[in-house]
């Protein structure tokens, strides 16, 4: 029934046994309690460094369990940061709206998060990806506000594009591979185009790739707090692994991340709510990881979304923690938030420091620079960040359980990408140390400060959240309108406003209502049989 | 044993059939007994026959009714795909439809036809020659008549009337189709291979084009889709008749076999009819999509939908390629678990919360959540969304494109789930996330709630499970290999 190791296999159905557990009746109401628990297997699985494949015959289309080296590592912090926003959701959460609902699409999310690093098969891969992209849905919305449900709505619409695009994308490569093993169609996808460009549009959107970022300062903002940080953290890692396991060396790739890098950036200073900020933040890191993907460098981009993933995570919970943080409770939140946000800066020594340092070496010498002036960018959206942040309100005392998994997460960003710098890198332990080293991630922190304190003085102009979905919204809805108004105008509801509107649809609508009347044309439809018949009969 | 088998799987509900025309009107306990046990003894006998079939052994039962001319049945593993189907759905939709209707009018008439129904697609799965499944598919058209007429309002006489006014010349063509076909050849068995080289080959391009003319109107393809709109005018156990257990699955079950065992993939290569017939069926996916998305009513946008999705199998058989079939023969069930899924919920809705309209669905969810998550499940697996069943289709169906040789296809595949996440999203997000009016009465029924739940279940069964020996995909894969490309 099952071949290889059994805990892989384990890390991905317990959670959703979790999550029908929590919607029996006895533990609807406590249904948030169980959301620590889910992630242990996984933690298991990664503490134990399990190796080797596990095979599922029955499962799907016989499911195949397998990391590589990336996958692995991402699986790791994902299980981490999960864990952490569980226990943070014990407390954030306790009032929620519909726990059992919450708790239920928690742990299908989660499930499909873990998934999408193990699947080595099409299938498992597919039912992953869209497990993460589509659950994540009910985390956007779990508010129930007019805001959120737009936020979510567009999310949707976005993510069902990518679900679509990933489905063609992955018929084309299996096609094309005559298999339906990820390793395979990925060296199939080589001489296919059409197939790399569909994969690059599912997983840039996941990503938040420039246009296709739009979701992503609506939707954080609109989630609940441990579920912003898990959007950021974790699950847009899934488009991460999807380049890393199925796109292609594709070198246009640099250009566009690094323009979504720098985009993501300025639009986030238009922003004044801390957690749209955060959103364009994480389009702009993203984007500096899809520039080394694009290089061929699926290491160093795996380790960078490792440390993106714990310290974004921080940053997010750190909003929550700050909003229940006065007096000097709020010196030690705000400080958490600080020491999280000068590790995605690439304050020398930090653990984003040794991300881009281990990074840079494949990129050619213009985009290598480019990286480096980053830090500027980023220290510029960060610090804006943290002045925001420090505006809001905040009381009482902060529980422990908001705390804890906020500080860890935070140091975690700092300390793990030392720990794991020699082997994951093979560069030298004391290269970080080395003075040009420094020197290249510290001039852009200063230069970003310089011109924050510019900007703090003179607050760029406010631009909407989601910048350009305005427009896309407006034009969708005249076409909606252009489309469907001939159904409402027939049953009476809206006369003709606009008479040239809707010209397809009267089309289709006449032809139909034509084929309808069709009492006489059976008889015809025999006629022209006999027809036939005769003809060729004679 | 093996010669009488199929005999008794027809009689499972043939026998009740004819038993229940007898019956009192109030004798419900009666009726509900022998219907439920001929569907519970059917289906047993059935799941017997499915691991016998699978070692390999075949059942033929043969009637001779004078010379020349006889009744075949035999059970082959495609024959079984198409039973197994139409025996667990019809013992679903019989729980279904004794708690929709309870102390109703005309009952025994009702269920009198249905089993008749039923006995009909049994009869056309396992048909062993054209001239039994001829026979076998009018008395389909004939006994379905009765029961979408059953309400008897002018809405549901038009709709008969239409029904007719197509099954009838669609029938009269197919039976030109057989008689042109056999006046050349003789009698046809799908069991043996037939030359049929004694006709020319514009003779054989117009007869496969009148079977598809004949088969075409069953399965709903367009122009040929008129009748299946307007017959949502029945009530709900006759919707999912119509559109899962029997009615436009003989006519999709038709074509494959017309083009499996009657022409055979080989020949009908060398016709050059296959591309044609694909790309009927592709205008047919977004043709019903385009109408499924412009419909105001549940009913009504389910059954566009079905326009769309019976045409998937066709379109697998059609390209023929081996990933290519398998899709579409997989799809014949898939399709079949999840739409019945949502016909039975949209019954639930019409029937207990006395919603029709798209734009009245707002909050039911939370009010109906057994029905709604049915729904949800039913709903995602149509636009394709995993795990549910659907996916497997579209995997299997655009692989299959490109091993055909036609990636034109692949982009109606996404041109189609794009056209079903438009117009599904828009009622679960109503179901979900709008608030309702709270004021509904909202009457809880097991019989209803049940049976929704459980093809619910199997639809996601079949996808989750999709890699087991058993599932439709394995069955589907076994004939496959075993019978069309060994």
């Amino acid at each position: 029934m099952i071949e290889g190791p059994i805990l892989p296999l384990l890390s991905l159905v317990w959670p959703l046994l979790l999550g029908v557990v929590a919607s029996l009746p006895p533990m609807q109401a406590r249904a948030i309690s169980l959301l620590p628990l889910a992630p242990l297997p996984a933690l298991a699985a990664a503490w134990a460094g399990v190796r080797g494949e596990t095979v599922v015959p029955d499962l799907l289309l016989g499911a195949v369990l397998s990391a590589g080296a990336e996958g692995a590592l991402l699986f790791g912090m994902t299980a981490v940061l999960w864990f952490a926003a569980g226990i943070y959701a014990l407390v954030y959460l306790r009032d929620t709206r519909r726990p059992a609902v919450f708790a239920g699409f928690w742990c299908l999310t989660f499930a499909g998060n873990l998934g999408v690093f193990v699947a080595a098969d099409v299938a498992t891969f597919y039912v992953s990806f869209a497990a993460v992209s589509l659950a994540a849905y009910a985390l956007v919305v779990a508010d129930g506000t007019d805001e959120a449900l737009r936020a979510g709505r567009i999310y949707l619409v976005l993510a069902v594009l990518g679900e679509a695009c990933l489905l063609l994308g992955l018929i084309l490569g299996a096609g094309a591979a005559g298999s339906l093993s990820l390793p395979e169609v990925r060296a199939a996808l080589v001489g296919e185009p059409v197939a790399a460009v569909l994969l690059i549009v599912a997983f840039g959107v996941k990503v938040g790739l420039v246009p296709l970022h739009v979701w992503l300062p609506l939707a954080h903002p609109a989630a609940p707090t441990p579920a912003s940080a898990v959007l950021s953290g974790a699950i847009v890692k899934a488009g991460v692994i999807g380049f890393i396991l199925l796109v292609p060396e594709v070198p246009w790739l640099v250009p566009a991340g690094l323009a979504t890098a720098f985009l993501g950036a300025v639009l986030g200073l238009t922003q004044r709510h801390p957690k749209a900020i955060l959103g364009y933040s994480t389009v702009s890191q993203m984007g500096l990881i899809v520039a080394l993907l694009g290089a061929g460098d699926a290491g160093p981009a795996a380790y960078h979304a490792m440390h993106h993933g714990l310290a974004k995570g921080a940053l997010f919970l750190s909003v929550g923690l700050v909003a229940a943080a006065a007096g000097r409770w709020r010196w030690l939140a705000l400080g958490t938030v600080a020491l999280a946000a000068m590790s995605v800066a690439g304050v020398p020594l930090t653990g984003g420091a040794l991300a881009k340092a281990a990074g840079k070496g494949a990129l050619e010498p213009w985009a290598a620079t480019a990286v480096t002036v980053s830090g500027a960018t980023t220290t510029l959206i960060l610090g804006w960040f943290l002045l925001c942040l420090a505006r809001q309100p905040g009381k009482g005392r902060p529980s422990l359980l908001l705390t804890v998994p906020t500080l860890a997460l935070a140091l975690a960003a700092i300390v793990v990408p030392w720990w794991l710098w020699q082997g994951w890198t093979g560069l030298p332990a004391d290269y970080p140390l080395h003075a040009d080293t420094v020197w290249s991630s510290a001039w852009p922190v200063g230069l970003g400060l310089a011109v924050l304190a510019l900007v703090a003085l003179r607050p760029v102009s406010h631009v909407p959240a989601g910048d350009i979905v305005i427009w896309v919204e407006r034009t969708v809805r005249d076409l909606r309108h252009w489309f469907l108004r001939t159904a409402l105008e027939r049953s009476g509801k809206v006369r003709a406003p606009r008479p040239r509107a809707g010209r397809a649809g009267v089309v289709a609508e006449v032809a139909e209502r034509r084929l309808l009347r069709w009492g006489w044309s059976g008889t015809a439809m025999v006629l022209a049989a006999l027809a036939i018949a005769g003809t060729l009969l004679g | 044993m093996t010669a009488l088998l199929p005999l008794l799987i027809l009689m499972t509900s043939a026998v009740p059939a004819v038993i229940t025309f007898f019956l009192a009107e109030d004798s419900h306990r009666l009726r509900n007994t022998l219907n439920l046990a001929g569907a519970v003894l059917k289906l047993a006998l059935i799941v017997f026959m499915l691991r016998e079939v699978a070692a390999g052994t075949v059942y033929e039962t043969r009637l001779n009714f004078a010379p020349g001319l006889y009744l075949l049945l035999r059970a082959d593993a495609l024959s079984l795909l198409f039973l197994t189907l139409s025996a667990f759905l019809w013992l679903l939709t019989t729980v279904y439809a004794i708690a929709y209707f309870e102390k109703e009018h005309d009952l025994s008439r009702f269920f009198g036809f249905f089993s008749l129904c039923v006995a009909a697609t049994t009869g056309i799965a396992l048909s062993g020659t054209l001239i039994s499944f001829f026979i076998f598919y009018e008395l389909l058209t004939l006994s379905t008549w009765p029961l979408v007429v059953h309400k008897q309002d002018d809405k549901s006489l038009a709709a008969g009337r239409s029904y007719l006014s197509y099954a009838l010349p669609g029938s009269a063509v197919l039976l030109i189709a057989i008689i042109w076909l056999e006046s050349a050849t003789g009698p046809l068995e799908f069991a043996m291979p037939h030359p049929l080289g004694g006709l020319e080959e514009a003779s054989l391009r117009a007869i496969f084009a009148l079977f598809i003319l004949g088969l075409g109107v069953k399965a709903a393809l367009v122009p040929l889709h008129g009748w299946l709109p307007g017959a949502m005018a029945a009530p709900a156990p006759v919707s999912a008749l119509l559109h899962a257990v029997a009615v436009v699955k003989a006519g999709a079950f038709g074509i494959v076999r017309v083009i499996y065992d009657v022409f055979g993939i080989g020949l009908v290569a060398q016709l050059g009819v296959g591309l044609p017939l694909a790309m009927l069926a592709s205008v047919t996916i977004i043709w019903g999509s385009i109408r499924a998305l412009q419909q105001t009513e549940v009913k009504k946008r389910l059954a566009f939908s079905t326009v769309s999705q019976v045409s998937y199998i066709i379109l697998g058989a059609a390209l023929a390629g081996p990933y290519a079939v398998i899709g579409g023969l997989v799809h014949l069930v898939h399709q079949g678990l999840m739409k019945i899924t949502l016909f039975f919920c949209a019954g639930i809705y019409q029937e207990r919360a006395g919603i029709t309209r798209i734009e009245d669905l707002g909050g039911i969810g939370p009010r109906m959540p057994w029905t709604s998550v049915a729904f949800s499940l039913g709903a995602m697996g149509m636009i394709g969304l995993p795990p549910m069943a659907g996916f497997i289709t579209k995997l299997y169906l655009g692989i299959g494109a490109i091993e055909a040789g036609a990636p034109w296809v692949v982009a109606v595949l996404a041109g189609s789930t794009l056209l079903n996440a438009a117009y599904f999203l828009p009622l679960l997000y109503r179901i979900w996330f709008l608030p309702g009016n709270e004021d509904l009465p909202v009457a809880p029924a097991p019989g209803l709630v049940v049976p929704a739940a459980v093809t619910a279940a199997a639809a996601l069964g079949a996808g989750l499970f999709a890699g087991a020996a058993m599932s439709p995909l394995g069955w589907a894969t076994l004939i496959v290999t075993r019978e069309y490309m060994p």
